[in-house]
């Protein structure tokens, strides 16, 4: 009886512990993708890219610990590997240039010495070990061109006019670029995330669509549910709300 | 804050939304001036599905969602047919939903707009014009209205004609399809007026092509929503995952660009994403550059120690490092450059100084270095006689730096030599000019003197002096003949000849005053140049004899010549001699006179040579006078007893010439002689 007692309270309280490591952890891996973000923008990288990046980067800890791995030297390893595959290769000189910058604010340019060449190393040793720890798939299919698409759709259901005046794909460009600072982007399909940031979009202004039989979306993605949009919809809310607890 | 905008979504989530607004954005300033206006247009609308989190949201994100700022304005460009694979071209969405029949004619009523395009099929040709059942849309608008049966009216006045003057609708069959622009709209009726004029359609349609188009033209949206049509399976979904523009690797940042939206600026809702939070000199170009220009620094400091311990490869070394982990970085080129100066090669270190100086030019260093090679390239310059080359340099040299007082003295200097130069340019174009006068006047003399010398020969017949010829012989001058004689040039190829001794133009100026010397100790000569032509054949004699006498100086030159200057003038002369005594006394002159010119100008001399020739050419065919007083005199005093010295010599050697003269020459002689003997017989 105590052994059980004691085992279950351990078991809530190592759920508890979790929770709170997770909360923590993913407290973390906000801040980084945040990280990469924002380097991503200042380095001038497409959307494409930036989001490998970042799906580089969920997918590494999802098998990773965050206690072994240095989370912001992966990032920026996860920069460089991601503009290889995307085909917007970046140097590492940049790249050690401008995270340093995030660090050490208004601090003068590196020099050319031995601690920059380290720095480099470590780049590229990491990167090495992401491509091994996820077995070399690193190749992504992103919800961009879905939405883009299905942007170009809707914008042949509504007036000319309404569709100017309505600022509907800045909106859900916004919210799928903001989706990847949480891990909701690699849980999920691409068409799937790309048709609830375009939902919510149209959820924001109050856009009211020609129904048929079928609503649009229910023609865009044939086996989706209206619970399942709710459901990432939420998911991408709550990213909102962590930015206020993080920074 | 978009007025409209916040009262569509609040009308939309009703008052829940309205009340978390008022919490979150009390104070925005923006939202108060709205917010008064947002409580009239509320109507009570049950929504089924109130979401909390999503009104949370909007209420949060408001300044953000309904600034005016957020919406990045439309591209306008000109319409282009889409080829289906720089993205996926889907059929319209309509046409998937199934949309009912009231609310598709509904909605193509409401949006469709005067400068559309259509594309339908001609049912009857009436005399006032055709009718059109439309088919689909173009250009941009794209509905399923293909079963909604529309007919437009396309009247007759809207129908280009087609150039002969039979009836335009005669062109036009039932049946054909057609692309026509709406030219008006009756809404209320639902009456469409068409044309085929391009003018009725909008601006960034004006390149297509209306009138009658066959099915290939027909828009690829449409004969994909055929396709679906007849085949119940095909789904959006299935057909964007089989289109070749999804797989289109660009396709993101094409569309991107259609929807006007930038590919590296995207926009986003956090608040520590926005783009007016990132400061310039954080961007990875910004660090670069300084990070460039400071390494290359540290390569130029250690080049210009190896420059100063000597070791100048090594210097260059580092300096072209520097350059290429930084492109025309100032202190490299500069650095460079007095490496290049030092070595010798000026032209690459006035390039390299004057690219330093293009990115900074305020660089003390840089222009203090490119004044002086500028200075020492000018001399060179100087040396090799391109005057005009070298004062461009001067001058720069001064504009750069005015208190560089070397290159302000050499730019005087320089200037009073082409100063000089200049003049004696112009004295020369104005003998020239004087002296083609004289030639064309001349002739006329010439032909005057003929007519006299028939004259005075049927005279003579009747006086048969012989003493006056010989006395003409002697007095006769050869020198102020016209320059037309040809026997002249010769001699005149001689005098010049015996001028271009002497590489200084002094010495040449001297040579040709000192011709005019000689002509003074020789003969007094009139300066009537008629005169010289009283007996052609004397003339001739004298000519030749003086040829004899000029060609014996220039020998005698030649030997001189020897002394002053290289052997290169030497062996010119000789041949200029031999070519001389070549060709016969008749023909030659102007073409001899070619030969002079280019003479002169195949010699290592420079123009001033030519000049002074030339000068000394006019000098002995006009008087003297003007030749006096343009020379000085010490210089030539002394050269002219020098010269008058030769001539002597020359003189008592033409006897001894006369039994060398080539053998044409002797033949001549022999004709002469002959023709004095057939004359005498007369």
């Amino acid at each position: 009886m105590s052994t059980q007692a004691s085992t279950t309270v351990a078991a809530n309280e190592a759920r508890g512990r979790r929770s709170a490591e997770d909360v923590e952890n993913s407290k973390t891996h906000f801040r980084v993708c945040r990280f990469i973000i924002e380097t991503g923008v200042k380095l001038g990288m497409r959307s494409v890219p930036m989001a490998t990046a970042c799906v580089l980067y969920h997918r590494f800890f999802q098998s990773a610990s965050l206690l072994v791995y240095e989370p912001y030297l992966v990032a920026m390893s996860a920069i460089y590997l991601a503009g290889k595959v995307e085909e917007q290769h970046l140097r590492t000189r940049d790249i050690i240039n401008v995270c340093h910058r995030y660090f050490h604010p208004d601090s003068e340019a590196l020099e050319l010495d031995g601690k920059f060449w380290e720095l480099r190393d470590s780049i590229v040793q990491c990167e090495l070990l992401i491509l091994r720890q996820l077995n070399f798939q690193v190749s992504f299919e992103h919800p961009h061109r879905y939405l883009l698409h299905y942007l170009l759709s809707v914008r042949s259901l509504m007036n000319r006019h309404a569709w100017s005046r309505t600022p509907i794909a800045e909106t859900a460009l916004a919210v799928l670029k903001d989706s990847y600072h949480g891990s909701v982007c690699v849980r999920h399909k691409p068409q799937h995330l790309a048709l609830t940031s375009l939902y919510l979009a149209l959820q924001t202004y109050g856009v009211e669509l020609p129904r048929g039989e079928r609503e649009w979306w229910q023609v865009v993605c044939a086996e989706i549910t209206k619970a399942q949009i709710e459901t990432i919809m939420s998911e991408l809310l709550q990213l909102y709300d962590m930015e206020a607890k993080c920074t | 804050m978009e007025r409209d905008l916040l009262r569509q979504s609040v009308s939309y989530h009703g008052e829940n939304l309205l009340s978390l607004l008022k919490c979150e954005q009390n104070e925005n300033p923006d939202f108060k001036n709205v917010a008064a206006d947002l409580a009239k247009t509320l109507n009570q609308r049950d929504k089924e599905d109130t979401s909390p989190v999503l009104e949370q949201y909007i209420a949060r994100k408001a300044d953000l969602l309904f600034a005016p700022s957020w919406k990045s304005p439309t591209p306008v460009d000109e319409w282009q047919e889409e080829s289906g694979e720089a993205y996926a071209i889907m059929p319209p969405l309509e046409q998937f939903m199934e949309v009912s029949f009231e609310e598709r004619r509904e909605f193509f009523y409401r949006d469709v707009e005067r400068g559309d395009m259509l594309i339908g099929r001609i049912n009857s040709v009436r005399d006032f014009g055709l009718f059109v059942t439309l088919l689909c849309t173009a250009g941009g608008l794209e509905r399923d209205i293909e079963d909604l049966e529309i007919k437009a009216l396309c009247p007759i006045r809207n129908v280009p004609s087609t150039g002969n003057h039979d009836d335009p609708l005669s062109y036009y069959q039932i049946g054909d399809l057609i692309r026509a622009g709406v030219k008006d709209i009756d809404r209320y009726h639902e009456k469409l007026t068409l044309s085929l004029y391009s003018s009725s359609l909008a601006t960034h349609l004006n390149k297509v092509k209306l009138g009658v188009i066959s099915k290939e033209e027909l828009p690829l949206h449409y004969t994909r929503g055929e396709m679906v049509a007849t085949d119940c399976n095909e789904t959006y979904e299935k057909l964007l995952e089989d289109s070749l523009g999804l797989s289109n690797p660009l396709n993101v940042d094409y569309l991107m660009a259609k929807l006007g939206i930038s590919g590296t600026q995207t926009p986003s809702l956090m608040r520590g994403l926005q783009s007016k939070r990132f400061k310039e000199e954080d961007f990875g170009t910004a660090i670069r550059k300084k990070q460039s220009v400071s390494w290359a620094l540290k390569c130029v400091k250690t080049g210009v120690d190896h420059f100063k311990s000597g070791r100048h490869v090594e210097a260059m070394n580092e300096y072209n490092k520097a350059l290429e982990i930084d492109t025309n970085n100032v202190e490299a080129l500069v650095a460079r450059g007095a490496l290049y100066a030092t070595k010798g090669s000026l032209m690459k270190a006035i390039g390299d100084f004057e690219l330093a100086l293009e990115s900074c030019p305020t660089h003390r260093n840089a222009k203090k270095y490119l004044c002086q090679t500028l200075v020492e390239r000018g001399g060179q310059l100087e040396e090799e006689e391109k005057l005009v080359t070298a004062e461009g340099l001067y001058k720069r040299a001064v504009v750069l730096d005015d208190t560089f007082r070397e290159a302000a003295e050499a730019l005087e200097k320089l200037q009073i030599r082409i100063q000089k130069s200049l003049k004696l340019k112009e004295q020369e174009a104005a003998k020239e000019q004087e002296k083609s006068k004289t030639v064309e006047t001349s002739a006329e003399k010439l032909r005057k003197i003929l007519k006299e010398e028939k004259r005075i020969k049927k005279k003579k017949r009747k006086r048969s002096t012989s003493s006056s010829t010989s006395s003409d012989t002697s007095s006769t001058t050869d020198d102020d003949s016209p320059s037309t004689s040809r026997k002249k040039s010769k001699k005149r190829k001689h005098k010049r000849r015996r001028s271009s001794h002497g590489s200084k133009k002094h010495k040449r100026r001297v040579s040709s005053c000192s011709d005019k010397t000689l002509e003074d100790d020789w003969f007094p000569a009139p300066p009537n140049t008629s005169a010289s032509y009283i007996n052609q054949k004397q003339s001739i004699t004298k000519l030749l004899g003086e040829g004899e006498q000029s060609w014996g100086k220039s020998r005698s030159e030649d030997g001189r010549g020897r002394f002053e200057d290289g052997t290169d003038r030497s062996p010119e002369n000789v041949k200029d001699g031999s070519r001389l005594g070549g060709p016969d006394a008749n023909g030659e002159g102007a073409s001899g006179r070619a030969r002079n010119r280019r003479d002169s100008s195949s010699s290592t001399q420079s123009e001033y040579s030519h000049k002074s020739d030339r000068f000394s050419k006019e000098c002995s065919s006009q008087g003297r006078n003007r030749c006096v007083s343009e020379r000085s005199r010490d210089e030539k005093m002394e050269r002219a007893e020098r010269y008058s010295r030769d001539q002597d010599d020359g003189r008592s050697s033409v006897g001894s010439l006369k039994k060398d003269l080539p053998s044409n020459l002797v033949d001549i002689f022999s004709q002469i002689a002959e023709f004095k003997k057939d004359k005498k017989q007369k």
